[in-house]
């Protein structure tokens, strides 16, 4: 494209003077837009490509331009953001030296490509080339100051930039360039404080880093003890930290690529499979000392921009916290690492639920909940800093970053991040002084009951109660630290708690059926028709006839002339109203078909039925499922309702994809959020009904409900064992399927994270199933000797009802040797007992395999640490293991044709150090001690059950044709070799 | 245009292969008699993985996480494993890096009993054909004239641009051959 176009200047220009050629350029610009491009960009071309013509190109550009030199900075920003760095080092001059000239230009939307280019310095990189690209974007900001204080943006990107990069800059010899942006960052700090204000509370966290600097110090006494020296308007340090930060400043200090990596890793990548792109992401950016100040620009960048879509959530993408997870367990300096915790947990310092997003606060709970059991250091490390940073952040500030952890960990409860903290702040993992630490600093969340919270609005009073118990345990906790003492402050507060929770519920109780005065502040606001029924329905106490009035409602709403409007208070009154209908169990004791059809003759159950009567095109539908959507909001429980009324109401038969239009029309607006939301609300409320609707949800929503882990989560941390074993019934009936091909293996990893009886449970179901073992025999990869015996039992039993296939082999094989983990050797001995002959093959074929390639290896859906691998050495281990377990039965394996002519194989080709451990005792020990059973036992029980001795010398002919091929490579050994294997053949004949 | 195969449908004996992978390792170098260098990498796409062997220097410049088109390539069994092959005329060419989806398994360059016997079967075949020999190059690189023709094998050398057979390829767009770093 740009080639052409600089074909078309040359050709316009060639041979003429200049002033010629300036006329044939405007002459031809004029013809039209497209001529126009092309002129522009060839000339762009020529300038980038070309340093001598540069500035006559420059000039021609500004004289026939026509648009404000848009078409260049439209190309620029595609250049810098999509391949800026296969840019050759003449161009890139060129590309600079541009922008420069532009900026002195003044044109307009200049700021915006110098930000562009900003963008390219790479955080973490002292490269001469990055340095160069700093040092030139910093001659233009200083240069060009005038032109900088007019726009706000540039001010505020420019020292957010520079303030990062000075971190980078501290070894001597780059005090030179660290001076220069320190004056710049200075400069603009002290005059356009409240432009770089917008910055957010990462200003904070960027100024501190550097704070050791003397301007910075300064400066740092003015922001604490002068705050009006900056700025009028500028109340101190507290304003800009509960300032959350614009995203726009986070991902500044990506470069594109980077960004581009990350967004691939957090939306395409499946979790189980991410181990490859880190390596490849660690090696290009973070491998060096000087990149582990980046892991703070890249953890900001995770927590404040990439905030994946619901759909991705519930999927098995690749979660945020595994990432961060990552970053934190390579981060080499203590520096490095103490920053990047406090980066993980900045939103939380000042976390106010109205102003920022839960998606900021939840990386960090998260990498700490699911740490736990496979790094319980990395969780141990964060909930200490966690404790620590509340009193040493700033301690003049310390109630506020008090709040804000608070605040942080109440709504993650309230959206249900976590339902409970207790089995994170109280886990027998972490060590006692560090759980009492917890105990003594979070007492509330250590509890195991979570606060009763329904719906929204009784946020501020549950945050009230906090502040309570916060301002109670300290003063209790400075009494007695021991241990008992505060084992009694819990039950204490638990009771506290409970006799609260009763104390509140026992008025709205009441409310339904004795206090009217509930729904007054609604009531009103009905018109007055509706506000009849409504206070007609607040009368009576008799089902039928409420049901009836209910009806009568239902057919208001959906007359026409209904004002929408009052849909929202119409739903609060009725949600008031009908509270005693949401409590309490839903599911009558006896399921018969009369308790079911008189379960669902509720009056809200009215509403239910009316939809299920209508057409979907009918134009009630939507108001009807309008306002359901009202009510959800008021009620949650209502979800789980419906679910249940479409289950078992006859009405309702074979419309359970209803639940998905419901699902729609909510303001969570699709139905995996929404069902996920319904059973969680369903599992806490009655396990039964979840029990009950199991079935139905799986068949009737298997996309939504097959890949979800998080639901069979639900479901197996709450059944019992009779439970498991109806739901057992039901997959071998065929009423339910809970596990398919495609997802089974990702569940079940994600099930190691689980509790035993749910790791259990959810094993029993996936047998229940007939999928074969196969598809989910790469776990074993994921399976560690002593932190997964949940798996690894249930594992070994199936396997051993197995006939072995290849890959099931090499999976064994490739687990790790250790003195204590006899998993393998288990099921090698059963098997060789079982089948030997086709065993014997396939550990043929792994040992010729992998001597064939020494190095090489299989690692395949790497989680995250070390990986399983396969070598040589230990499929040795394991086989000589097995042969000592066999050493005393008059077991055969060893004999085999197969087995021995693989030996010779690796034998045949392996170096000195293998041979001396294994060549011993594979060989020299059977032959020379008495041979035993191992010796006799060959000359019949191969042959004989091999049959015929045909095949026999063929496989001798391909074991030791392949030998030959060994030969090109090491021509010496094998010869020697040789004999000896043939002289252990003939012994064996 | 060429369609792509996925990996999953090569199959021994395929020609004129056209591929996208990404590049997950970079095995080590080994020297044939008369000199060449040869690497074994593993490559991958949605459907699978599958070793490639890359002859030369182009070897030397793939890194892991390359995304890479194989052109002309065609498909054999070496030592019982399937190998996948740069072709007569046919190259490599870095198209990205990174941003691609792949499954590890299957792998369809385990060593497959069923391939072995072809395989002793095509090397007695083949020996004396120059087409292939199961290593892909050899037979060609003798002439020395014509080893710069071997196109995209050759690297990002000039030569290759001009006298590239394969033609499928714009030249000079910065997107072009970069595997040089």
């Amino acid at each position: 494209m740009s080639i052409q176009c600089v074909g078309i200047v040359t050709s316009l220009t060639n041979g003429l003077s200049e002033r010629e050629a300036n006329d044939a350029i405007t002459a031809n610009v004029c013809k039209g837009p497209q001529q126009h491009e092309e002129v522009c960009l060839g000339l762009f071309a020529l300038l980038l490509t070309e340093p001598p013509q540069a500035q006559r190109c420059y000039r021609d550009l500004t004289l026939v331009n026509r648009d404000g030199m848009n078409v260049i900075l439209i190309k620029i920003n595609q250049i810098l953001m999509e391949k800026f760095l296969k840019l050759q080092d003449v161009c890139r001059t060129q590309l600079v030296w541009l922008v420069r000239e532009l900026v002195k230009s003044g044109v307009i939307g200049a700021d915006g490509v110098l930000m562009t280019l900003m963008k390219q310095i790479a955080g973490g990189d002292i490269t001469s080339k990055n340095l160069w690209l700093a040092e030139n974007v910093l001659d233009i900001l200083l240069d060009q100051r005038e032109w900088v204080l007019k726009s706000g943006m540039l001010i505020a990107m420019s020292v957010y930039t520079y303030l990062r990069l000075i971190v980078d800059h501290g070894t001597p010899a780059l005090l030179v360039l660290r001076q220069k942006e320190v004056d710049l960052c200075i400069g603009l700090l002290r005059e356009k404080f409240m432009e770089c204000f917008i910055i957010g509370r990462d200003l904070v966290r960027l100024l501190q880093i550097v704070a050791r600097i003397p301007e910075m110090e300064l400066l740092w006494k003015d922001l604490l003890h002068n705050p009006q020296a900056l700025s009028p308007q500028f109340t101190g340090l507290l304003q800009l930290l509960t300032a959350r930060t614009s995203r726009k400043f986070l991902a500044c200090r990506l470069t594109p690529d980077m960004e581009t990596k990350l967004l691939f890793m957090t939306s395409r990548v499946r979790f189980g499979q991410q181990k490859r792109y880190q390596d490849w992401f660690q090696r290009q950016y973070l491998s060096t000392a000087e990149s582990q100040s980046l892991r703070c620009d890249l953890i900001r960048y995770i927590c404040g921009v990439v905030h994946p879509s619901n759909e991705v959530l519930s999927s098995d993408i690749l979660p945020r916290w595994a990432i961060i997870g990552w970053l934190l367990t390579t981060c080499t300096s203590n520096v490095a690492a103490s920053n990047a915790k406090l980066a993980l947990f900045y939103d939380w310092l000042f976390f106010s639920p109205e102003k920022d997003s839960i998606m900021n606060i939840e990386p960090a709970i998260l990498v700490m909940h699911h740490s736990m059991k496979p790094h319980p250091a990395i969780t141990a490390t964060l909930l200490d800093f966690m404790c620590r940073i509340i009193p040493h952040f700033f301690p003049p500030l310390e109630g506020q970053v008090r709040q804000g952890v608070f605040n942080s960990l109440t709504f993650i409860m309230e959206k249900r991040v976590l339902a409970h903290l207790a089995p994170l702040f109280d886990n027998p993992k972490l060590d006692r002084e560090l759980r009492s630490m917890l105990r003594e600093r979070f007492a509330e969340f250590c509890s195991s009951p979570s606060p009763p919270t329904e719906g929204r609005d009784e946020g501020e009073s549950v945050s009230l109660e906090m502040d309570n118990h916060v301002l109670l345990d300290k003063e209790d906790g400075c009494y007695d630290n021991t241990e008992a003492a505060f084992s009694d402050d819990e039950e204490e507060v638990n009771n506290k708690g409970n006799k609260k929770r009763e104390f509140r519920f026992h008025p709205i109780k009441e409310a339904v059926i004795e206090e009217p005065a509930d729904i007054t502040p609604y009531v009103d606001q009905l018109d007055d028709t509706m506000k009849e029924k409504v206070l007609q329905l607040q009368k009576g106490s008799d089902t039928e006839a409420h049901c009836e009035v209910m009806q009568e409602i239902v057919d208001l709403v959906l007359e026409e002339d209904f004002d929408s409007e009052q849909m929202s208070t119409l739903a609060s009154c009725l949600a008031e109203l009908f509270k005693g209908h949401f409590r309490g169990d839903v599911l009558p004791d006896d399921i018969t078909e009369e308790s079911l059809e008189e379960s669902v003759c509720k009056p809200v159950c009215l509403v239910f039925r009316n939809l299920c009567q209508m057409q979907e095109d009918n134009s009630g539908f939507s108001v009807l499922l309008e306002m359901l959507a009202e009510l959800y909001q008021k009620q949650p429980k209502i979800g789980y309702h419906l679910l249940y009324y479409l289950r078992a109401s006859k009405a309702a038969m074979g419309k359970m994809s209803l639940y998905e239009s419901f699902a729609q029309a909510t303001a969570l607006g699709d139905l995996h959020t929404c069902l996920m939301m319904d059973m969680k609300a369903c599992q806490e409320d009655d396990i039964r009904l979840l029990c009950y609707l199991t079935p139905s949800i799986y068949t009737e929503f298997p996309d939504e409900t097959l890949r979800s882990g998080e639901l069979l989560n639900m479901i197996v941390a709450v059944i019992d064992s009779t439970q498991l074993q109806e739901l057992m019934c039901h997959v071998m009936i065929g009423n339910l399927v809970m596990f398919r091909k495609d997802s089974v293996l990702n569940i079940l990893i994600q099930s190691l994270e689980w509790e035993t009886f749910e790791q259990y449970s959810a094993w029993q179901l996936f047998l229940a199933h007939s999928i074969p073992l196969e598809t989910i025999i790469p776990i074993l990869q994921h399976l560690k000797y002593k932190e997964h015996p949940e798996a690894l039992s249930c594992l070994l039993l199936q396997l051993r009802r197995e006939k072995p296939s290849g890959e099931m082999v090499k999976m064994v094989l490739s687990r790790p040797c250790h003195p204590e983990d006899q998993f393998t050797t288990s099921i090698l001995r059963h098997w060789a007992a079982k089948h030997d002959d086709v065993l014997g093959e396939h550990i043929k074929a792994l040992l010729i395999k992998n001597n064939n390639m020494p190095r090489k290896r299989q690692s395949l859906r790497s989680s995250s640490s070390k990986l399983a691998q396969l070598t040589l050495e230990q499929i040795l281990e394991h086989m000589d293991n097995l042969r000592l377990n066999l050493s005393n039965t008059k077991n055969s394996f060893f004999t085999q044709t197969p087995i021995l002519q693989a030996l010779q194989h690796v034998q045949a080709s392996c170096d000195e150090a293998h041979k001396m451990s294994y060549y011993d005792c594979e060989y020299e020990e059977p032959s020379s001690k008495p041979p035993k059973s191992r010796r006799k036992a060959p000359a019949s029980s191969p042959r004989s059950r091999k049959g015929a001795v045909t095949p026999v010398s063929n496989e001798e002919e391909s074991a030791s044709s392949s030998a030959s091929e060994e030969e090109d490579s090491k021509p010496k050994a094998p010869k020697r070799k040789r004999k000896g294997s043939s002289a252990v053949a003939s012994d064996s004949d | 245009m060429t369609t792509e195969t996925h990996v999953k449908d090569i199959k021994p004996g395929l020609k004129n292969l056209n591929v996208i992978f990404i590049v997950l390792e970079t095995g080590r170098v080994t020297k044939t008699k008369d000199g060449h260098e040869v690497r074994t990498c593993k490559v991958a796409d949605k459907t699978g993985s599958i070793s490639i062997s890359v002859w030369d220097e182009v070897g030397g410049l793939i890194q892991t996480g390359d995304i890479i088109r194989l052109t002309k390539g065609y498909a054999s069994v070496f030592k019982g494993c399937l190998t996948l092959y740069t072709g007569r005329g046919g190259e490599l060419l870095k198209i990205g890096e990174f941003c691609m989806v792949y499954s590890e398994v299957p792998n369809f360059s385990e060593p497959n009993p069923e391939y072995s016997n072809m395989d002793q079967m095509k090397n007695k075949t083949v020996r004396g054909n120059d087409t292939t020999n199961g290593n892909g190059v050899n037979s060609q690189g003798s002439g020395s004239s014509t080893t710069p023709l071997q196109g995209g094998r050759a690297g990002s050398g000039v030569g290759s641009r001009a006298n590239n057979p394969g033609g499928t390829t714009v030249n000079g767009k910065e997107t072009r051959r970069s595997t040089k770093r």
